[in-house]
């Protein structure tokens, strides 16, 4: 076991990884389960996976749900947006508990009491009952702001963007894999006796105390930070509780975060639209029987296995060589081919080819939500919280106009919105050209003057009478392990007397 | 001359590809089948419950040996266009291959030249809706000659409602709400454990 040396402990710590001087992990590796920093990915990223299911386990069933519940298409599309628009506030409320009362806590609230709205709907009766029942249970991909925040908090600057991305991604599989699971449990409750309008409905309690399981996992299992739990650390003094105005002042004054959050609408936003309206786009335009449909739908989801952790990992990679530099090209490069795709998408006539254009698609559009949160953890460190929240809840917003602008109604046939989409991606995706960080540059301009660090960035959000009292040494101690955002181009800068290397032995 | 051999040789092709297109169209197939159903329009059927009566027998007014050829009748029940509205998914189109108006199997039954009756309980998945019932008349190639149904052209007669199954049991509601009350309770539990190891690990 490797010994990690940290400024100001009180007692010796020992991880099973190598840690940097806030103990968070420089390495990530998939298969262990080690406390703390292995087992929070592995329990965020089931519980995330867990409230995708539920929130799309409604659209494979539909055929025999719209029948029993009597539903029109107009029906089905509303809600649908409702399962995707409830997330929209809830993810920037979770960023904001994460900040005020750490990840564990949080995600695990918001997932009991989401379990509920999937429990009752199983017993829903009509269009109104289930739209509600799928706007609440919309609430719960909320867990995404706090699987990552939680790897950003114990996953260091190196590989902060393949932990977020993997675990973003393998929850995001949730969406795919529920196309397949939910079908699957209809059949076998079908087969035991149960009439198909019965079935559907004990088919739920399956997703539904998953979604239980995995939030009592969270609260036994996880912990906040590599160095405890929040609340522990909040009444040791380790952690100082912080004041929720002045975070929630640095995450809206930060222009970043609302840029981020508008093109991460047209990366995630995109790919939840796409989960809602995919298989029937197969089953009108090509013919092919529910099953088939059910089948493409669910390989679009299952391409997070690879593209979105490939596109975390891609951002780290460049983010060593050119920093962060390198992270914002790769980010624009890889959106706007997504929006390239899309518009082929629409254009294509035939169903081979229309099945590989939707498949390439799907790795570009899931990498750029990968390469978004490759940045993300750099806008703020105070603020994090909601800035994640913000950027997540942006994704909905995408989701939200997209439908109601391309697919509701008769206005545009689905292959013209699909094209149209994917000109307002390339269009969105623009807005990564105006990002710039004064310590590292943006895509076109290099840093404001070779002298600005990265602790005049992160100290800003500290006035003088908060670092008198010492609350800012968290961000301290983040600025210094950001270093490596400089990428090995700009390795000349300065660096203070202070700085403490990353140490593992 | 040569012109007419054209004209006579493009016409033999053409219907010898009509012939041979396999897309039977509904505007194609004549109505030969008198067709009843014993429910009164208006009158709520269940499903699961509830039977209707159907009689079928050739239209005596049509020439003898128009039913030469006829080999099985399939009774289906089919939407009216109200229970249509805004489900593209019963969408009415012509190419009976694609046509979605009649989704559930009631029978097949042998054709006969006398009148036929038949009883069908109504199955427990029909959904709620508004519906006739049509006969779709098959030659020995399995292909589909003729038809009858029991309300008029527009499908604006005779029609009748169908109440579905709610599917939903009293031991699922309370299991539901069993449920979900456990897990809310479950979460105050856990708010309650985390101030008790918060204020001990204070003690310390």
């Amino acid at each position: 076991m490797e010994i990690s040396q940290g400024g100001d402990d009180s007692y010796q710590k020992k991880f099973a990884l190598p840690v940097d001087s806030e103990h968070k992990a420089t390495e990530f590796r998939l298969f262990s389960v080690a406390a703390p920093h292995m087992r929070a990915f592995h329990l965020s990223w089931i519980s995330f996976f867990a409230c995708f299911v539920s929130t799309f386990a409604a659209p494979p069933l539909l055929p025999i749900i719209r029948d029993n519940l009597d539903l029109t298409a107009t029906d089905i599309g509303n809600a649908g947006i409702a399962a995707v628009s409830g997330a929209v506030f809830a993810r920037i409320a979770m960023g904001t508990a994460c900040d005020l009362f750490g990840p564990r806590l949080a995600s695990a609230s918001l997932t009991l009491l989401t379990a509920p709205a999937v429990y009752c709907t199983s017993i829903a009766n009509s269009a109104v009952s289930f739209l509600l029942v799928r706007f609440f249970t919309g609430f719960s991909l909320a867990t995404f702001v706090s699987t990552q925040f939680w790897m950003s908090s114990m996953f260091s600057a190196r590989v902060v963007g393949t932990a977020n991305g993997v675990a973003g991604g393998w929850g995001n599989l949730g969406g795919g894999a529920t196309q397949l699971i939910m079908p699957l449990v209809f059949d076998l409750i079908h087969h035991i006796g149960a009439t198909k309008f019965t079935a559907w409905r004990i088919a739920f309690f399956i997703p539904a105390l998953f979604q239980t399981l995995s939030a009592y996992g969270i609260f036994f299992l996880g912990q906040d930070l590599p160095d405890g739990n929040y609340s522990q650390l909040h009444k040791s003094g380790d952690k100082h509780k912080d004041n929720f105005a002045q975070v929630f002042h640095h995450a809206v004054t930060n222009y970043r975060g609302w840029i981020l959050a508008l093109t991460y609408g047209y990366c995630f936003g995109v790919e939840l639209t796409i989960d809602n309206i995919i298989a029937q786009y197969f089953y009108d335009r090509f013919n092919v029987n529910l099953h088939t449909a059910g089948i493409i739908a669910a390989s679009f989801g299952l391409a997070n296995l690879f593209s979105r952790p490939g596109g975390g990992m891609l951002s780290d990679l460049m983010a060593k060589k050119f920093g962060m530099r390198g992270r914002l090209w790769t980010l624009w490069i890889v959106q706007t081919l997504g929006g390239v795709f899309c518009i082929l998408l629409g254009k294509v006539g035939s169903l081979g080819v229309s099945i590989a254009v939707m498949l390439i698609f799907s790795v570009f559009v899931q990498a750029a939500c990968g390469l978004t949160f490759g940045v993300v953890p750099f806008v703020s460190r105070r603020s994090l919280g909601i800035i994640s929240g913000m950027t997540g809840g942006g994704g909905n917003v995408g989701a939200v106009l997209t439908q109601v602008i391309f697919f509701r109604g008769s206005r545009y046939s689905t292959e013209t919105g699909l094209t149209l989409m994917g000109v307002m991606i390339i269009c969105c995706t623009l807005l990564i050209t105006l990002i710039h960080f004064p310590q590292w540059g943006g895509m076109f301009c290099g840093p404001a003057s070779k002298s600005t660090t990265e602790e005049d960035y992160y100290m800003s959000e500290w006035n003088s009478a908060e670092k008198e009292q010492g609350f800012h040494k968290a961000s301290l101690k983040f600025s210094e392990n950001s270093r490596s955002e400089r990428g090995k181009r700009i390795g000349s800068a300065p660096t203070p007397n202070n700085s403490t290397p990353d140490t593992y032995v | 001359m040569a012109v007419q051999h054209f004209l006579a040789a493009s016409a033999l092709l053409l219907s010898c590809l009509a012939v041979t297109s396999y897309a039977v169209t509904f505007s194609s197939l004549p109505r030969t089948l008198v067709l009843s159903v014993s429910t009164t329009q208006g009158h709520v059927l269940r499903a699961g419950e509830d039977n209707i009566t159907l009689a079928w027998s050739l239209n005596t007014s049509l020439p003898v040996g128009t039913d030469s050829g006829y080999k099985t009748v399939k009774l289906k029940l089919c939407y009216a266009p109200i229970s249509q509205k805004d489900r593209a998914w019963r969408k009415t189109v012509d190419d009976l291959a694609k046509d979605k108006t009649c989704q559930h199997k009631i029978a097949s039954q042998a054709y006969s030249s006398s009148s036929s009756t038949f009883t069908w309980t109504l199955q427990k998945d029909v959904p709620t809706g508004t519906y006739f019932v049509r006969a779709y008349v098959h030659n020995s190639a399995d292909e589909v000659v003729a038809y009858g149904q029991t309300t008029d052209a527009h499908k604006a007669t005779n029609l009748f409602d169908i109440q579905a199954i709610s599917g939903s049991h009293v031991s699922l509601h309370v299991a539901s709400v069993c449920f979900s009350a456990f897990s809310v309770v479950s979460l105050f539990g856990f708010f309650f454990l985390e101030k008790r190891k918060s204020k001990s690990s204070q003690h310390k």
